[in-house]
């Protein structure tokens, strides 16, 4: 019955909002893995092989976020993770036009910062299953 | 170097199989991950799928030529380096590989240490190109969405707040914010200064904007400002142990200028120089007057700014990461602060740097001049 908590790789630069979202996720089940810049969320990823990553675009006032989706993309054994994108910059997702090859997959989402928890919380859900134990629906 | 997982992806296309092994061999030695294919049309297909950094190409082969596979995985990814070998190598091939896109020719025979050389440096480019596209991409996004930028930098600390407060609400009413509520509320505080710090910084850059600045100009002495400023930072510089020390002239250095601006100018100068410091490090101000400006000198012993980031430097929100970078809470705007304000008064700054060693700024403004000699500036000697 208790399986292995569901993997979430969250990348963000800010800390604050990183360790308020993470430890809401913990706290409804899921295992949450933190890294401040792309580089180290690449490293996080390929070590530890999330079952969901949460992506910032803007880290350090650069489109850092899109580059490490990129890599990420690159990566054939990260390719099947969904990435959800996050930004306080934008409502939907941006064409930033850098992707020759397609970044974006269909199981990827777009959430705009704060997050909506209730809305995050049900994206991840139809993702990569419910880890709730209290609340577990058919 | 290759961290683990972080492997080169390089793709060989030769038609001749002993060919395809020692490569495969020579470079998987040398820590790269090597894919090999028989064939023009099996190479692409690899080439679409494991997007390598670098393709080895035989020239001759049958079916797709090596002319054409080079066209075609750069179609595929113009930033796929190509390594061509061939057979028969003549001037003529060589020129037509690298009129194709190829980096680099390689004739057979060859020895172990040559591949592993070329594909070395192949790569080398490569990263080079990567990098900085990367700027100038960065460069153009930071320029083009200036307005946009802006107001990141103001809704990522409201963003935090606002994260903390909803995660405290939702989690209070399931009595499971345990022990956080207290240091949450302290972050909030922290990340509400940070806000108020950002548009107090993006107003005196708008404030500089215009001839205003300039009408306030009056003769101001920097060997008064300069140790003013140092004692209201003596006690941070402490805290970070960075000495600080001046180097002043004996007589006094009157510059033309406003005394709030200078005193934000100097002010910016001096806190980089304490932060980017390293334990142990110093901090020098020197001024001497040459000719007609005065030029003041706030030298460090920190980390440097590596040469790419260089001319970014003064961009505003342009802050240096990567390794080496600390995380400060800095705005990104003091540098174009100071830049503004030095270009306003008719001056000029510029650095001098040298990552590991330390940074020198110079700001150079024009000395004060009476009034009276102002009017007379026919620029004849007396």
């Amino acid at each position: 019955m208790t399986a292995e908590p569901k993997k979430i790789l969250m990348v963000d630069d800010d800390a604050d909002f990183s360790e308020a979202v993470s430890f809401f996720l913990e706290q409804r089940g899921y295992a949450v893995l933190r890294a401040q810049d792309g580089r180290e969320g690449l490293r996080l990823a390929r070590m530890e092989r999330p079952d969901l990553i949460l992506m910032d675009i803007m880290m350090d006032e650069r489109t850092e976020g899109l580059f490490a989706l990129q890599e990420i993309r690159r990566t054939p054994e990260l390719k099947a993770v969904p990435v959800f994108v996050l930004s306080a910059l934008y409502e939907k997702a941006p064409d930033f036009r850098i992707a020759p090859d397609s970044v974006w997959m269909a199981h990827d989402e777009f959430i705009s910062k704060p997050v909506d928890l209730a809305v995050l919380l049900e994206k991840i859900r139809r993702r990569i299953g419910p880890q709730a134990p209290q609340e577990d629906p058919a | 170097m290759n961290e683990p997982g972080e492997q080169e992806v390089i793709v060989v296309i030769d038609d001749d199989a002993a060919m395809r092994l020692s490569c495969r061999k020579i470079l998987a030695k040398a820590g790269y991950r090597v894919e090999t294919f028989e064939d023009g049309a099996q190479g692409l297909e690899g080439v679409a799928r494991l997007k390598p950094g670098l393709a080895v190409v035989d020239l001759k082969m049958p079916g797709l030529s090596g002319l054409e596979v080079i066209a075609r995985v750069h179609q595929l990814d113009p930033l796929t380096v190509v390594v061509v070998i061939t057979g028969y190598a003549t001037i003529d091939t060589a020129v037509e590989a690298i009129k194709a896109g190829a980096y680099d020719f390689l004739p057979k025979p060859f020895s172990p240490e040559e591949l592993r050389l070329i594909v070395g440096r192949a790569l080398e480019r490569r990263r080079l190109v990567l990098d900085s596209r990367r700027g100038e991409m960065e460069r153009e996004l930071l320029k083009r969405r200036f307005v946009t930028f802006v107001s990141h930098q103001l809704q990522t600390p409201l963003a935090a707040v606002h994260q903390y407060l909803s995660v405290l609400r939702q989690l209070e009413d399931l009595g499971e914010a345990g022990g956080r509520r207290r240091e949450w509320i302290e972050r909030c505080l922290k990340r509400s200064e940070e806000m108020q710090t950002i548009i107090r910084d993006w107003l005196t850059l708008a404030r500089l904007e215009g001839d205003r600045l300039v009408r306030q100009c009056a003769r101001v002495d920097l060997r008064q400002i300069i140790p003013n400023i140092l004692a209201t930072y003596a006690e941070m510089a402490a805290a970070e142990r960075v000495t600080l020390e001046a180097r002043l002239p004996e007589e006094a250095a009157w510059v033309r200028g406003d005394l709030n601006c200078l005193n934000v100018l100097f002010d910016n100068l001096i806190v980089n120089a304490i932060k980017y410091n390293r334990p142990g490090g110093r901090v020098t101000i020197s001024a001497e007057a040459l000719g007609g400006e005065v030029e003041v000198a706030v030298a460090d012993t920190g980390v440097g700014i590596p040469p790419q980031y260089q001319e970014f430097l003064f961009d505003e929100f342009f802050r240096i990461r990567g390794e080496g970078a600390k995380k400060t809470a800095g705005t990104g705007l003091g540098l174009s602060i100071a830049k503004k304000i030095v270009t306003e008064l008719g001056g000029s700054i510029a650095v001098v740097s040298e990552p590991g060693v330390g940074s020198t700024f110079r700001v150079r403004l024009p000395a004060w001049r009476e009034p009276a000699a102002e009017e007379g500036r026919d620029g004849s000697a007396a």
